[in-house]
């Protein structure tokens, strides 16, 4: 059974090393990608200190639970990929794989939700033109959502190395993992911004 | 349970969670009969739970915490970035206002 067989770079779990999960390079995008999003915040919260009562208006249409649910399912799918992560470096393709998919269950559980989300202000007359705060949320729901979506291809290649033995790669694993990672961090700046600050 | 079952990753997404239902409470401070109000401390709050959120996901989850020095001091350097950045633009903002 491949499931006994060792990933090709195991490193060690617990103890610092010399090891980068999943090299340089992805983590150079992350912290751009990170440096690019902090921008659009700043550009929300100054706004946000201009009109504020703008915002709160805009922000009281918004559902809170429904944010915090969005947080927990993308949260969840992250611990997913940590978790296949860490099953593939250990060998255990079949848990990896699951992992994988239950990965790509939550993220399109994530992305339904934001899709009613965005039905359901659009039927009550909230769009992108109706006011500044809904021009924000738009804007940075719908960015997000375009990562995500990005994500979705990245969990596809995931899947295609982890089907194979041949193909198998840890450091591909490893990068996946980081963008749907960023993924979710992103997401979680963004609720807290949209929908808790005040 | 499963052999690979990671207790300390179960614990670091059980602390993201509680983290983001701890929000619900925070935003019942700020609101009055339906409506939010403006609060300088719900929002202070609301960004350092979301920092500290963003530090775990990363120290936790993409293994930040076994990488090497210069990896885990860059990762904290970009969260106080981030603070210092969205603190700064907040405050500065509040004061032009």
């Amino acid at each position: 059974m491949t499931t006994t067989e060792r990933a090709v770079s195991p490193v060690p779990e617990q103890s610092p090393s010399e090891h980068v999960p999943g090299g340089r390079d992805i983590w150079f995008f992350v912290l751009f990608e990170s440096l690019a999003f902090t921008a659009y915040f700043c550009v929300y919260l100054f706004n946000r200190t201009q009109h504020e009562q703008v915002f709160l208006l805009g922000q009281s249409h918004l559902l809170l639970w429904l944010g915090v649910l969005e947080t927990i399912v993308l949260l969840t799918s992250s611990w997913a990929v940590a978790s296949c992560v860490q099953d593939a470096r250990a060998g255990r393709y079949d848990a990896s794989k699951r992992e994988a998919l239950l990965t790509a269950g939550f993220g399109a559980l994530f992305l339904v939700l934001k899709v009613i989300e965005w039905v359901r202000l659009i039927h009550a007359g909230h769009t992108f033109t109706s006011s500044e705060f809904f021009q924000y949320f738009f804007f940075l729901t719908v960015i997000h959502c375009i990562h995500l979506l990005i994500g979705f291809v990245v969990l596809g290649v995931l899947w295609y190395q982890l089907s194979d033995q041949k193909r198998r790669s840890q450091p591909t694993v490893e990068i996946c993992a980081t963008y749907w990672h960023s993924v979710d961090f992103f997401w979680v700046l963004i609720f807290a911004l949209l929908y808790v600050v005040r | 349970m499963e052999n690979g079952f990671n207790k300390r990753i179960f614990v670091a997404w059980l602390i993201l969670v509680a983290i983001s239902l701890v929000y619900l409470w925070i935003d019942h401070s700020a609101t009055h009969q339906g409506i939010p109000t403006a609060s300088t401390v719900v929002t202070v709050v609301a960004i350092c739970f979301a920092l500290i959120k963003v530090r775990i996901i990363m120290r936790e989850f993409m293994e930040v915490r076994g990488a090497p020095r210069f990896l885990r001091r860059l990762t904290d350097y970009w969260v106080v970035l981030m603070a210092i950045a969205l603190f700064g633009v907040y405050f500065v903002g509040i004061a032009v206002a």
